[in-house]
């Protein structure tokens, strides 16, 4: 039990993040990779790197509306996740649909869809908006662990 | 040589990094945040609600008097609404510590209530805004905005119509 447990806080220290584009205008991901990126901004300080494969991820940034072009692919891409994983929301879209709310062409809010955990509004959010959410969806990844 | 001066510049300046998680982020003074509304000044013409693209802002007619409310979730921070205020009641402030969790979603929403009053002249129905003053010359004193707040529209706009004939 106390091998499983230090395993644990080692886990929590690195979470790998994810990110998946589920129709979104690109301002978002341009945000997400300037957090991680950028030696300004550096969310890799926290401990986190982004991954290319949904099979490494704990932590799921969403971007987007999600059209309906998109909603397939995104919820295949999503259950490859490994459990436990928290989803963030990042940027209005996701969370409500923004500028794209009620429009016929896409499904938001994302929350239908997808069980998420953190939600990031902003159109787009600052990166260090961002970071705080991240910061956020590790203390949720804690407890979940 | 260029070397060493790069050397010695970023060796006295330090990182680049901003430190935010870990001490506040440097946030222009006039950055477009979270939307802050003040019903004291509010005219209650329903501009920002009109011009809010998202449909972020919404009022509501209520037996207390007019709600406005403006959910962050939906917000895309444009700045229309500012900027069609006529009172500037709505302005964007330098907040933008909006990352919340799922649960509080529906709870990120800017309140305010612009009280119903009994018209001080005429006893009908009427709401405690701020007069629709545009460009009324001379200026309103304090002391007529003041009864100006205590009238429902109708006398509000004979107030009007008996002070331009006295001017």
């Amino acid at each position: 039990m106390t091998i499983l447990q230090k395993f644990k806080d080692i886990a929590v220290r690195s979470p790998w993040i994810y990110r998946i584009n589920a129709g979104s205008c690109n301002g978002c991901d341009v945000e997400m990779a300037t957090t991680a990126l950028i030696p300004r901004y550096d969310v890799e300080r926290l401990g986190c790197q982004y991954c290319g494969s949904p099979r490494h991820a704990d932590i799921v940034l969403i971007s987007g509306p999600l059209t309906r072009h998109v909603v397939d692919a995104a919820r295949r891409v999503f259950d490859e996740i490994p459990d436990p994983k928290v989803t963030v929301a990042v940027g209005v879209c996701p969370i409500s649909g923004g500028i794209f709310r009620e429009s016929y062409a896409v499904l938001a809010p994302i929350d239908d869809y997808f069980p998420i955990d953190v939600n990031v509004p902003g159109c787009p959010p600052r990166p260090q908006a961002i970071i705080e959410g991240i910061a956020q969806a590790i203390q949720v990844w804690r407890q979940r662990l | 040589m260029n070397f060493l001066s790069l050397f010695v510049r970023n060796l006295v300046h330090g990182p680049y990094t901003d430190p935010f998680p870990f001490a506040p982020a440097p946030t222009a003074a006039r950055f477009r945040g979270k939307v802050a509304f003040d019903p004291e000044t509010c005219e209650a013409c329903r501009k920002c609600e009109r011009a809010c693209p998202t449909g972020a802002i919404r009022f509501e007619r209520t037996p207390e008097g007019m709600t406005f409310d403006c959910w962050h979730d939906t917000c895309v921070f444009c700045g229309n609404c500012a900027f069609h205020c006529p009172t500037g009641a709505i302005h964007q402030t330098a907040d933008w510590h909006l990352a919340h969790l799922q649960a509080d979603k529906y709870l990120q929403v800017e309140h305010g209530l612009i009280p119903a009053i009994v018209c001080s002249s005429c006893g009908g129905k009427g709401l405690d805004s701020a007069p629709a003053i545009g460009k009324i010359k001379p200026p309103l004193s304090p002391e007529e905005t003041q009864e100006l707040r205590s009238l429902c529209p109708k006398c509000r706009a004979k107030y009007l119509k008996d002070r331009r004939q006295r001017a």
